[in-house]
Order: structure tokens, then sequence, then C-alpha cells
């Protein structure tokens, strides 16, 4: 009883009947409206309106079952403003809308694993086609769908990486908090991106689309109805981190602790929320922009259609406003992780608080006057280059501050090399490859060259994989065991870590010297010449998706099995989610700490965090 | 203890958060959401000024598209009217006059909906289609999503005027609302915000800002898509 009782609750799997009911609600709705067919594959071609509203029904059916309109509702019939849904424990409450940032945490770190999977999957694909120079394994169209979905799959989903899963875990504990500032709207960012997911996926049953994970007009205009799949994730990918924005900033701003001055904010908070301004910012143009092209695929509209009075590089500008910000979204919560792991294990301060602040929001700031380097040679006015190269070269000071205090921190520190501080030494590496790498992109003449090849792909995987996703498992390694009460296998993540490395060195360098030698990105075929690189490549790349494996094997392993209780400060840290017992109860502290000194005071004492008005929920 | 009955015991210990923190989030919130709104639009501004300057094809404003000032003018008056009377309602309510504040209350969202109403007429009555040219794409779109954001505001003054209305005759601070209604948890034993009618104020100052703001951007969409 008590299980069919779960079953036709709220829940994930009711979310997923009743979107699979809504969608085709919106399919035969729109029908209904506009055409009196409703042959399921043959009309697609000529009414893109049905497609649309079907996925829309889709995802409002979604909401539903998971129970995110019962609040909505119950505010309309004037009951008054709470905070939380019913809370239960259990597994069960990973499966559906939880307002417990813990738990949202978690969730999201178990999502987008699962889509970082697939995309990674799709790159594996990619480079089964590129062991040849002639295309044999897949037709082109299919090819440049599984580019599409790698790129856009990736750069989507790891928008929220980080702060997903550590931002809304870790944010309310860190500034002192019991909740994030809207919980319900927390949870909603999260199942509105596992949405986006699925539709994303579904492009391949509508012929895919053809524009990589930008979504360049006029091919987009013109492409199969697979590419209202990429703009409507795209759009609620845009949606879900308007949402975290809002709320990651209203949470730090009105929610800190007595006594977390700005400047006793750690610096992963600051990171967070320099990240979180972009993602107000910058996203809303997104959604404007890929909700403009949807009008141009449904209602007719011409922005983006030259000969009925748009301009394809209306999207290019529009796109690329959000898309540079877009970067630093991805690669400055990188940033705030690597600094804040640093200290614990260079057994110092953090060197330059103020510095590496400052850097981070310079970058956040710069970041909003660089975009039309991305149109140096799309037919710009020649006149705005050099505005465009100065700026563009001009971000590179706020993020050397950020690169010069963590070397600082390094200098002179008692180093213990575990696994998170492998990782986030290999970041100084690879970002600093990644970095270099830009200049030439960033300036005219050599980017005129450069543009639109594998150079161009292997400098912003240095900087994304090698800037976000090292920094990523750098927090896993170092979080999960607050997070689950588990330790994580040590040998293995070292195992995980010098595979990776080395394999993902192994794989993108080279492809620098392919884009010099001319290798165009986005087309199947390529030189014979060029087939020993390539060949490297794809094996390396294979070899990097198997050291994946091993992390996975690892996560499973000492997770689910071996289940070795972690210590209650395994890393010997002074931040305060380590005084909380792992993992944390629901509400964080009984009674709300005050803070008394900075984060980072290593060799400065026994603790940062005296909390003397207040104790960590089960510690007194 | 199981883990679920520990949980639920520190649940209960941490019932009754003091109002002022979900009103301090409440109006940081609307000030961000203000922001977001203005860039979302900031794109459909720079589409008009772009496509404009443009021409492609001589197709940016054909001879025949030429929006009625008339409507446009009503729509936008309606929206100002009731992003003026929550206002005026919010500074009734913050001195407990309450009446006064539902009073106005309905009237605003009346305009609001009347506003939403006519502009879906508006559009069946312009002399052009969005496929005309690029201002009639920029028109279309713009009024369409300005005409979401309003539908959304005017869901959210409604929420604040039933709440208002339902506990409207108890004394501010004082409300005796069953714990969990809100929540669909019926069988919980606290509030998890103390006393949540008194957010009432809170909720209509952020209320009343965005709306104001967002009355504002529908000011400059009139400028912009009808006068210049």
């Amino acid at each position: 009883m008590t299980v069919a009782r779960r079953l036709v609750g709220f829940n994930l799997l009711t979310a997923c009947v009743l979107g699979v009911g809504g969608w085709y609600a919106g399919w035969y709705g729109a029908h209904a409206v506009v055409g009196p067919s409703l042959d399921y594959f043959g009309d697609i071609d000529f009414n893109e309106l049905s497609l649309v509203l079907a996925y829309l029904g889709g995802v409002l059916g979604f909401l539903i079952g998971l129970g995110f309109l019962n609040y909505p509702i119950s505010r309309m019939r004037g009951y008054p403003p709470s905070l939380r849904e019913k809370e239960t424990g259990g597994v069960g409450r990973y499966f559906g809308l939880c307002t417990d940032h813990k738990v949202v945490g978690i969730q999201y770190l178990i999502g987008i694993g699962f889509f970082f999977f697939i995309g990674g999957l799709n790159a594996m694909l990619i480079r089964t086609e590129l062991l040849r120079p002639d295309h044999q394994v897949w037709p082109a169209g299919t090819y440049l769908t599984l580019v599409g979905l790698h790129g856009t799959m990736m750069m989507g989903m790891f928008t929220s990486g980080i702060l997903g899963p550590f931002g809304n875990y870790l944010i309310p504990i860190l500034i002192g908090a019991r909740r994030m500032a809207f919980p319900r709207i927390e949870a909603l960012t999260f199942w509105l991106l596992m949405a986006g997911g699925v539709i994303l996926e579904t492009t391949v049953f509508f012929g895919g689309f053809p524009t990589g994970w930008t979504g360049y007009q006029p091919l987009g205009t013109q492409a199969n109805p697979g590419m209202d799949c990429y703009y409507l994730f795209f759009a609620l990918v845009g949606i879900s981190m308007t949402l975290l924005g809002i709320n990651m900033i209203a949470t730090i701003v009105t929610m800190r602790a007595p006594g977390l001055t700005w400047s006793r904010l750690p610096i992963f908070v600051w990171g967070v929320l320099s990240t979180s301004a972009l993602m107000v910012l910058a996203a809303p143009v997104l959604i404007a922009t890929l909700l403009m092209a949807l009008l141009d695929r449904t209602a007719q509209t011409n922005f983006f259609i030259p000969s009925q009075g748009g301009s394809p590089y209306l999207y290019e500008n529009l796109f690329w406003f959000f898309g540079h910000p877009e970067v630093y979204v991805l690669a400055l919560p990188g940033f705030a992780i690597v600094l804040e792991i640093l200290p614990v294990f260079a057994r110092k301060p953090l060197w330059g608080y103020r510095l590496a602040v400052a850097g981070l929001l310079g970058v956040s700031l710069l970041s909003f006057f660089v975009w039309q380097h991305h149109l140096f040679v799309s037919g710009i006015n020649a006149d705005l280059r050099p505005f465009y190269m100065f700026s563009t070269e001009l971000i590179s000071i706020p993020t050397g501050f950020t690169f010069i205090c963590g070397m600082m921190t390094l200098w002179r520190g008692r180093i213990r090399y575990s696994v998170p501080m492998l990782f986030c030494l290999s970041w100084f590496f690879n970002f600093l490859i990644g970095g270099l790498t830009g200049v030439f992109l960033s300036d005219t003449p050599s980017d005129t060259t450069t543009h639109g090849s594998f150079f161009t792909m292997a400098h912003f995987h240095y900087t994304i994989m090698g800037g976000l996703v090292f920094a990523f498992f750098a927090g896993i390694y170092y979080w999960v065991p607050k997070m689950t009460g588990f330790q994580l296998n040590e040998r293995l993540g070292k195992i995980h870590f010098w595979t990776m490395f080395i394999l993902f060195n192994s794989t993108f360098f080279p492809l620098f010297i392919a884009g010099f030698l001319g290798q165009p990105r986005r087309v199947v075929t390529y030189a014979h010449n060029l087939q020993f690189i390539n060949d490297w490549v794809s094996v390396s790349a294979f070899l990097l998706g198997g050291s994946m494996l091993v992390f996975l094997y690892n996560f499973v392993k000492s997770l689910v099995f071996d289940r070795v209780p972690a210590p209650a400060d395994p890393w010997g840290s002074k931040s305060i989610e380590w005084q909380l017992p792992s993992p944390v109860p629901v509400h964080n502290f009984d009674r709300i700490p005050v803070f008394s000194g900075d984060p980072y005071g290593y060799g400065e004492g026994t603790g940062p965090f005296p909390i003397p008005a207040g104790a960590p929920a089960g510690m007194n | 203890m199981t883990e679920l009955a520990q949980h639920t015991t520190d649940y209960e210990i941490v019932e009754g958060e003091a109002p002022e923190v979900l009103a301090r989030n409440l109006s940081a919130a609307s000030q961000l959401l203000a922001s977001a709104t203005a860039f979302f639009f900031v794109a459909f501004l720079f589409a008009y000024f772009y496509l404009r300057s443009l021409d492609n094809a001589g197709l940016w404003k054909p001879k025949h598209v030429d929006a009625s000032v008339t409507w446009g003018t009503i729509v936008t008056f309606l929206f100002v009217a009731s992003a003026i009377l929550v206002r005026f309602g919010a500074v009734d309510q913050k001195a407990d006059r309450r009446p006064a504040w539902r009073l106005k209350g309905v009237i605003a969202l009346a305009c609001g909906l009347v506003a939403l109403v006519l502009q879906c007429v508006a559009w069946t009555q312009q002399s052009f289609g969005p496929a005309d040219g690029g201002y009639a794409s920029v028109f279309f779109g713009w009024t369409a999503f300005l005409f979401l954001f309003v539908l959304g505001t005017m869901l959210w003054l409604e929420m604040t005027l039933a709440t208002s209305f339902r506990y409207g005759k108890q004394p501010m601070g004082e409300a005796a609302v069953a714990p969990g209604h809100a929540s669909g948890d019926p069988g919980r034993m606290g509030h998890d915000i103390r006393n949540p009618v008194a957010l009432n104020t809170a909720e209509l100052l952020a209320l009343s800002f965005y709306w104001t703001f967002l009355a504002g951007i529908a000011v400059v969409s009139w400028i912009i898509l009808y006068l210049v």
C-alpha cells in the first residue's frame, strides 16, 4: 500500500508519465490549431509549431508530475508563503522535488554526471569517425549532429557543473545559513536542466542539427526539426542559469551569518557570486536570442533571414554576448575551487585574498566587453577589431591575478600531494596552455589563420576541460567525503588522476598542430597527411574515456560497496563545512553560527571559525 | 534512531524562522529579477537598432507596416496605471490600511488583465503580420514576451492579494494560520516561517518594485515601437 501510494504521488515516475502525456497533448493540440494532419513524422517538415508545443507541453507535464505547481496554486488560493515541501528521509527524496539544498546538490552531481557521460560517449563516436580521413562510419549529417550533441551537452550542462552540485550543497553551509534563499526555485533549476538534457538527446528522432553548439544562422533557420530540440534545450538551460544565479546572489547577499563580513567570505563563495552575476545578466540575452530563432522557425518572423529584412549577424552578436561570459561562467568556479583547496594542502593562508577577489570580479566585468572577437573573421567592421582585440587581451590581467594568488599560495608551502591537490596543480598547467593559446585567438592577425580550425578546438578544451573539469574532479575528491560520509579510494584516485592528466594532454595538445596544419572543425573529412595525428588523438581519446571509467569504478566501489567512513576532517581543513558531521544534518545548524576569523588561517592558531553563539547540528 | 527519524527531529527544532529573512530574500530577488528582465529586453532593443540600421533588402519597415499608436498607448497606459496603483497599495499596506490596499490591488489587477486582453486584440488589428520584415518581427516578438512577463506579474499580484483577502481580518503579526497549509504538508507541527502572513508587506514591496520596473520597460517599448 505504501509503495503504491508513493508511486502515484508527485515523483519522478508521475513526472515522466505526465511529461509524455503533455508531449502528446502539445503535439495534437498544435495540429488541431494549425493543420488537420496527425501523421506522426510525415508533416513535421512543415509544422515546426507542433514539435515546439509538444516539448513545452512535455516540460509542463513533467513539472506538474514533480509537484512544482502545487505551491503556486496554493498561493493563488490565498495560503501564505512557506519555505519547504514536506521532507522525508531515504533514497526517494533524490527522485523528486526536494527543498533540502544538500539533496539538490547531490541530485545535480549525479544528473550532470550522467549527461557528462553521454557527452563523453559522443566524443568517442566523433573520434571513431576521425580515425580515417575519408568518412566511413557515419554519414556527414550524423557526424555533425554528434559534434553538436557533444558540444551543446557539455557547454549547456556544465554551466551549472560546479554551481549546481557544489554551490547548492556548500554555499548555505559556508555562509552559516540553513537554506538557500528560495529552496523550491533551487529544485526547479535542477529539474529544468534534466528536462532540457532529455529534449536535446531526442533531436536524433527529428533529423539532428548541423550547427554545432553555437546554433549559427542561417543554418539554424534552414535545419531539420531536430534544431528545435537544440533551441529548447538551451532556452531551458538559460532559464535554469538565470534562476540559479538569482538564488545564489540573494542567498549570499542576504543570509550571511553574523560576523561573516565580505572580507571573511571564503574565496569559493566569491567565485560563485561573480559567476552568478554573469548568469543573471548574460543568460537572459541567450534566452531571448533562442526564442527569436524559435519564432523564426514557428511564427514566420524574420529576425535572422536577410532576404526578409533580418540578419544572421544579429544572431551571432547576441549569441556571443552570452557566449563569451558563458566561457567564464564555466571557468570562474574552477578558479574558485582551486583557490579554495590550495591553502588546505599547502598549509598556508591564501596569498593575496583581496587580489584574488579583484581577479574574479575583474574577469566577470570584462567578459561582457570581448564578445566580438568571435566575429573577427565574420564580417565585423574592421575599425572595431582593435578595441575587441585590446579588451580581450586585457582580460588576461585579472585572470593573471588569480593565477598569481594560487602560485604564491604554493610558494614555500608544506604541500601534500593528495588527489584533490593533484587535480588543482594540473589545473595550473592546463589552464596556462589554454590561456597562452587564447592570446593567439584574441589577436586579429593570428586569429585570421587559426579561427575555425582544430587550434581553436584544442584551445577551448584546454580552458574548459583543463580549467573546469579538472577543478570539478578536485571538488569531487575533496567534498564527496563531506557529502556522503564516505572516503573515495586514494589509490584509485591517483590512478584516475595520472591517466586523465597524461591522456588529456596526449589528446588535445596534438590538435594544436592539426589546427596549424589546416584541419578545420566540424568537417567529417581531412587531408591524408593528417591521419597519423588524428589516429594518435583518437586512441588517446579512447584511453581518456577509459580513465573516466576508473573514476566511475572508484566512485561506485567506494560509496556503494566499501563504504569506508570518512574522518571528521580528512584534509585538516579549517573551513566551517568540516566542523559539521558528515553527511550534514538536514538543517545544518541548530543555531546560526557567529564567524570571528578568516577561513585560511593555516599556521595561525587552531581554527578560524570558533562558533561561540551557535553550534552545528548534532555537535552540542 | 533511523536516519529519517533523526532528520525529522532536527527539522522540528528549527521551525519558526524569522519572517525578516525571507523578506530580505524577496527584496534582493526582485531587484535581481529586474536586472535579468532588463537584459532580456536589451536583446530586443539591440535587434531593433541593428536591423533598422542594416535595412536588409529594404525590408526593415515596408510602407504598409505601421503599428497602431492608439492601441499601444491604451495598453501601456493601463500597465503604468496598474503599477502605480500597486505602488500606492504598498504604501497603504505598510501603514496597515489594508482595506485600502486591497481595493487598489483589485483595480490594479483588473487594469493589468484588461491590458493583456487589449494587447491580444491589438495584435489582430495591426495592418501587418510577423512575416512583414524586420520591424514586424521585433514588434511581435517584443510585445509577445512583454505580454508573458506581465502575465507572470499579474499572477504574483493575485497571490499577494489572495493572501491578504484570506487573512484580512487578523491583526498583522498575529496571524493564526494552520502550519503546513502552503507547503503541502498538513501534518507539519509548526511553521517554517514564524507568522508567515507578516510577509505580505515584504512581498508586496518586492512585487511593487518589480512591477514598476516592468512598467518602465513597457514605456520604453511604447516609445521605441510606436513613436520612434
